[in-house]
């Protein structure tokens, strides 16, 4: 990498010696260190170039470069004269911040308070008369009675005063009468009358839905719908009525005269009482899509750093772990895969089709989604499997080693040039041996630092420099500088002294934060294992015992991770060790498909609990108390390669129904741990191998899926063919490898 | 000064403060552009905005779970169509965004209807322009002038565009206007009006150097909208032709449908943000590699996958091959139909006498080649009037101007009388007696050396000799010595620093060869950042459809003021 850097050494050699960092001048004292540095902290910069892309981008980018250059060379003499002082590409100026704004809203408030005062005003009264005007039984009472009654809650208007209809200007005469609103007085024509239905009167009085379905108001009209209700009886005012019957006598049974003022203000506080409560099932579907999506954004990072950490062989991170955590997120995503399905197809059964743009919302929602899906999955780096972690693990500790070596080489290096120069300088040359004494100087000296480099402490070399200035002004006899170094010197050991302390200090705390932190490893590995062994089902008589003690922790933290994908908890929860399971296997529960044969009502998620309890009975004589019906799936997968390979190579198709099996995120997650537990291999180190090719096999199948998925989508049917075909080879691979055990 | 980002940053905000849930975008046509420009569909879905309505469309529908972000520019329909809304609310809150300055009595009129109190934002976002690349912006006017004056309706329009790019970028600068332009003088008054006016608006923390907008007319130089272009965005909107970061592909022969209309954006196309100022021979190439890496990854259906170390490679690399397989597919056919284009139409001998003509001052050599050319029946109509066009331009006062034989050529070549008649026109646009500055013939004795030493050592590349006037106009700026007597400010006070930050106009549109050249000078100058716009960006045959609709040729003049699609 330094050797890229070349030229810019060369320039700064003369300044500068030794190893000195191209980006930011910092001296190492050798190539290993300076390598180190490099990557550690300057990975950032350029470290993210993988993949052919880049690569072509960067060639791109040096095509650019040079052909600027060239645009600059032959430029140069028409207009300026050096290209590289320092211009900026308009791509990287520094961030914009956000422009000029200006804000209305006081301004909007102000006006619309004004308005708003008068129109709750407007309606309230409407209101609050529309509840008197109903608070009396009509049908009891003649028209004239309810006419006094009527015109003492509201004053009328002078019928002398209105001339003509108000609203659209017809002469009132013996034909052409005056109607009164029983809201407002007001004086209009009989067309432009409107009536309130007492229904959507008691309605909008009690501002309750449940008015509108009170029996007894209105036993011919029962509608459902809200806005229809009030409709009826407006059409029937102006046709019926005034064929039927005598204009002159109209008795308002069953609804309340009003103007269209009136009517409007009180039909939008209709709508507004029927939206406060009404929402949507588009609204409620989405609310949980974005909460799974949430978490996978909270979760993902996490994961992807556990997995980066894994896949470099480090040890910080527990591969069962990062295991389970993919697991976890790959739930999500189904989750969110099925919920913005079923957006999808919201409302396509009912008999009036949604709107146009209801549909293309839930079609945006679904491809919002999608995208969601493929931006995110796709992106899930895979984990290695066991043994290639060890592998991994291994080169690490190699590499490690390594550079150690490198190190220490590197500082021999070192000091060996620096005698070197030593003895090249003249005026030095009795004091050769520089590094020895001060050896002892040091006091707080400590066995941990061994791997470093005496010298790397710049204090060191301070006074190791002055140390031999010290000799040099001794030798020439200068009092005066033999005392000002003498002073120097013991400032800089006071000074290096009181380092060392404190890094003893640090380091002894450091210490113990990692036994600390070991110990807690240590627990946490023990924990994680009993979850796995929960999880996957261990059928090994050793561990039974100790599974039973925590079993209840085990069975808690799956009954977290699999609560909130709402799948059923109770499965994992309370499953004893199952082994004796093994240890007599009836013929029946070596093959689930036989069971649910014979007992049609399981499907899917209710089929395991069914089968329990099912099961239960059945081994009651056996005197086993509990079962597990997972024991058996995963026997079956063994035994049924072939049934199930079938229903796994086109999981996509049934995905609609909710059945676990159709499930290819759910297959693997009972596949994956399946393959790396099998009960037969277990300590067997010959079977390794296979274990691993197995273990990888499923992850594959996994990815695949993915990728079908996703090509699925965007309708690239010769790409869905082709991992089609992968996965059917990654089928009978995997068969094959079965077989053989 | 990032313009794109200016745009992007007020549209994010918007969504941003609009808080969780279903959100619909109301706009209108103007807005939707601009939106486009900054924003991909995916990029915008993730903030879950779902769907893009026209404020004047009547077919929405009631859907009260969603929010409404509207995003409008502040005109009397726009208005009027929210008025409409907010008295039956669709959506259950309204956010409203206008692009510009919006009027008190406006302000009042939305409050009145809104009875539901439906609305929880007003707010005034100056994101009024279409913001092309990080230093380009446009505002998709065209026609903008009758005569040598403003058309009426554009100039408000113009000044609305402009004053919202200082806005947004928050720059309250001196103006400066090229004084042979009576618009350009017109154009800055207006701005400088709006900026006294709403001087609270532009009180921006003052920096020590204080911006600098200059204000520039296209009839200064009709030479660069007339040439050929060989870097690849100029290239493709010469050809293609680039409408808001869209170029149609429809006539190409053979096109698939999903590539009938594809678009090509340099904000995440990574390809083509680093393809767009190279030249078409260094596309080729990128091209190529770009392909051979796609085919490796590219699965073959023979190569079956025998191992599973094969398997892994494959299912490791699919997510990248997915995402190239879209980008390659999508500029093979670019750069393929460019070529066929190219060869079809022998551009490249075109390109070459056309920057001879620009850049030579031998007329005898040009009359050669202009004739050679129009004889030759195998090049484009418009491109042999184009020739023409160049010649009239260039030697327009020539002693031995042979250019009604010429025109008798075109009309001997079967070319139809309008365009022919263009030839006149683009005189009357930008010859001799309408331009202010030197555009052909250097005067000063720095240039002619200048000239005179390019004409000895020969130029490096014949398809790309030719400089803007722009890039040599802001040169001079830049190193103060553009004369004051030409670019007058507006107002007493002048700059006497070194300007920093400048925002350059081209009243009549600008060009992506421009648009390259201020690039370059943004590379290269330190401590200075330009920013250009223009009425529009043009490529030859909107330039000429502009030029008839100022020129004014009667008859034929294209019905009203909208885009037309910009194709060849």
């Amino acid at each position: 990498m330094a050797s890229i850097y070349q030229p810019s050494l060369e320039d700064s050699s003369e300044v500068k010696e030794g190893f000195l960092c191209p980006l930011c001048l910092k001296d190492l004292q050798s190539f290993y260190q300076l390598q180190d540095h490099f990557e550690e902290e300057h990975s950032g910069d350029n470290r993210h170039v993988s993949g052919q892309l880049k690569s072509l981008v960067q060639k791109a980018k040096r095509a650019k470069d040079k052909l600027l250059k060239r645009d600059g060379d032959e430029r140069t003499e028409s207009s300026y004269e050096s290209f590289y002082y320092g211009g900026v590409d308009p791509y990287m100026w520094e961030p914009q911040e956000l422009g000029a704004t200006r804000s209305h809203l006081d301004a909007f408030k102000k006006h619309r308070a004004a308005r708003i005062d008068h129109y709750v005003i407007e309606v309230n009264k409407c209101i609050i008369r529309l509840e008197k005007l109903t608070s009396f039984d009509r049908s009891n009472m003649d028209a004239a009675q309810i006419r006094s009654l009527e015109k003492s809650l509201v004053s009328w208007v002078n019928d002398q005063d209105v001339p003509f209809c108000p609203d659209c200007g017809a002469k009132f005469n013996i034909r052409n009468r005056r109607h009164h609103c029983r809201l407002c007085g007001s004086i209009m024509c009989r067309k432009c009358t409107d009536f309130v239905p007492l229904q959507l009167a008691y309605k909008l009085t009690t501002g309750t839905k449940e008015a509108l379905y009170a029996p007894g108001t209105l036993g011919q009209r029962g509608s459902p719908g809200a806005q229809v209700a009030p409709q009826i009886p407006r059409r029937g005012s102006i046709s019926s009525i005034s064929s039927v019957t005598s204009v002159l006598e109209e008795k308002d049974d069953d609804r309340v005269r009003c103007c269209h003022h009136c009517m409007d203000a009180l039909m939008r506080y209709q709508l507004k009482l029927e939206e406060k409560d009404h929402v949507p099932d588009i609204v409620k579907l989405y609310e949980r899509l974005r909460t799974c999506m949430e978490k996978v954004e909270a979760k993902a990072p996490e994961y992807m750093h556990m997995a980066e950490s894994l896949n470099a062989g480090e040890t910080a991170f527990n591969l069962e772990n990062a295991a389970g955590l993919r697991m976890e997120i790959q739930k999500y995503y189904e989750l969110i895969d099925v919920l913005s399905k079923k957006i999808l197809t919201l409302g396509l059964k009912d008999e009036v089709p949604p709107h146009p743009k209801a549909l293309q919302l839930q079609k945006m929602v679904r491809y919002a989604a999608t995208l969601f899906i493929q931006e995110k999955l796709l992106g899930l780096t895979s984990l290695p499997t066991k043994g290639k972690y060890e592998e991994l693990k291994e080169k690490r500790k190699e590499e490690q080693v390594k550079r150690i070596q490198q190190e220490k080489q590197a500082s021999l290096e070192a000091q060996k040039r620096r005698s070197e120069n030593e003895k090249n300088c003249p005026a030095l040359g009795v004091n050769g041996s520089v590094p020895g004494p001060r050896m002892t100087k040091a006091g707080g000296w400590l066995p941990q630092s061994g791997t470093r480099s005496e010298l790397d402490d710049p204090l060191l070399q301070q006074i190791g420099n002055i140390e031999s200035f010290l000799q040099q002004a001794r030798l020439a006899n200068r009092t005066d500088e033999v005392a000002m170094l003498e002073e120097n010197l013991r400032q800089l050991q006071d000074e290096f002294d009181a380092q060392q302390t404190r890094r003893a200090i640090r380091i002894s705390r450091k210490l113990a934060e990692e036994t600390d932190l070991q110990q807690r490893q240590i627990e946490h590995l023990e924990q994680r294992e009993l979850e796995n062994k929960v999880h996957t089902k261990m059928a090994s008589l050793d561990f039974r015992d100790n599974v039973q003690d925590e079993e209840q922790d085990g069975g808690d933290l799956v009954d977290h991770l699999s609560a909130d994908l709402e799948s059923k908890p109770t499965k994992f929860g309370n499953s004893p060790p199952v082994a004796r399971n093994r240890e007599e296997p009836t013929p029946q529960a070596r093959n689930p498909f036989d069971a649910e044969d014979f007992s049609p009502v399981e499907e899917g998620a209710t089929s395991s609990s069914s089968v329990e309890i099912k099961r239960e009975n059945s081994h009651a004589a056996n005197g086993k108390k509990e079962y597990n019906p997972f024991e058996e799936e995963e026997d079956a997968e063994d035994d049924l390669d072939a049934g199930t390979a079938k229903s796994q190579g086109n999981p996509f198709e049934d995905e609609d129904g909710d059945e676990d099996r159709g499930n290819p995120f759910k297959e693997v997650s009972d596949g994956n741990p399946a393959g790396s537990t099998n009960p037969f291999d277990e300590d067997d180190d010959a079977s390794m191998d296979d274990m691993i090719e197995e273990e990888l096999l499923l992850q594959q199948i996994d990815n695949i899926r993915a990728y079908m998925f996703d090509a699925k989508l965007n309708g690239r049917a010769d790409e869905v063919e082709l991992l089609s075909e992968n996965l059917r080879e990654l089928h009978r691979t995997l068969q094959e490898q079965k077989r053989k055990k | 000064m990032n313009v794109t980002l200016a745009v992007k940053q007020y549209v994010s905000k918007m969504i941003e403060s609009s808080g969780s849930g279903m959100k619909v975008l109301l706009m209108d046509k103007e807005t939707t552009s601009i939106v486009s420009m900054v924003y991909t569909q995916s990029e915008i879905l993730q903030k879950e905005v779902y769907l893009f309505e026209r404020i004047d469309s009547q077919n929405r529908d009631n859907t009260k779970h969603l929010k409404a972000i509207c995003f409008l520019r502040p005109t009397k329909e726009n208005v009027q169509h929210l008025i409409q809304e907010l008295r039956r609310p669709k959506y259950s809150v309204y956010f409203i965004y206008f692009s510009n300055v919006i009027s008190k009595s406006e302000i009042k009129a939305l409050a009145e209807a809104d009875e539901q109190e439906v609305v929880a934002e007003v707010q005034e976002f100056y994101g009024d322009f279409i913001a092309v690349n990080p230093h380009l912006f446009s505002l998709n006017v065209q026609g903008v002038s009758r005569g040598r004056s403003w058309e009426p309706s554009v100039l408000p329009r113009v000044t609305q565009g402009l004053t919202s790019v200082l806005l947004s970028l928050k720059k309250c600068p001196m103006i400066r206007y090229q004084l042979s332009s009576d618009m350009s003088k017109r154009l800055a008054e207006s701005v400088k009006q709006i900026i006294t006016k709403e001087y609270e608006l532009f009180d921006f923390r003052k920096t020590e150097v204080p911006p600098l907008l200059l204000i520039l007319d296209r009839s200064d130089d009709a030479i660069t909208p007339l040439l050929n272009q060989w870097t690849y965005q100029a290239m493709v909107h010469e050809l293609l032709g680039i409408n808001n970061n869209r170029i149609d592909l429809s006539r190409v022969p053979g096109i698939s449908k999903e590539l009938r209309e594809v678009v090509l954006s340099a904000e995440n196309d990574e390809f083509y943000a680093n393809n767009l100022y190279l030249n078409f021979g260094e596309i080729g190439t990128n091209i190529k590699n770009l392909m051979e890496d796609f085919q490796k990854k590219k699965p073959k259906g023979q190569q079956k996958l025998e191992s599973i170390t094969d398997m892994k490679a494959f299912v490791d690399n699919y997510p990248q091959f997915k995402k190239m397989s879209g980008t390659v597919s999508k500029h093979v056919t670019v750069v393929g139909e460019l070529s066929r284009l190219v060869s079809e139409r022998q551009l490249m001998e075109v390109s070459e006498v056309e920057q001879e003509l620009a850049c030579q001052n031998d007329h005898s050599n040009a009359q050669q080649s202009v004739r050679r050319f129009l004889q030759n029946p195998r090049v484009n109509e418009i491109d042999a009037v184009r020739l023409v066009m160049l010649y009239a331009l260039r030697y327009e006062k020539h002693s031995s101007s042979i250019l009604p034989s010429l025109i008798e050529e075109l009309t001997r070549r079967g070319v139809s009388e309008r365009h022919r008649k263009m030839v006149q026109a683009v005189v009357e646009y930008g010859g001799k007696r309408v331009r202010g500055s030197d555009l052909i013939t250097p005067t000063d004795a720095v240039s002619i050396t200048k000239q005179f030493f390019k004409g000895l050592k020969g130029v490096e590349n014949v398809y790309t000799q030719h400089q803007p006037l722009l890039h040599d106009t802001l040169d001079q700026l830049i190193k103060g010595r553009l004369k004051d007597s030409q670019f007058p400010y507006l107002g007493p006070n002048s700059l006497r620093d070194r300007p920093q930050d400048i925002i350059v106009f081209i009243i009549g549109g600008a060009t992506y060869e421009e648009a390259l050249a201020v690039y370059n000078l943004n590379r290269t100058m330190p401590g200075v950042r330009i920013v250009l716009g223009g009425t529009t960006v043009h490529n030859t045959k909107s330039f000429l459809e502009e030029v008839m609709l100022t020129v004014g040729s009667g008859g034929d003049r294209a019905q009203g003021s909208g885009r037309p699609p910009s194709r060849r």
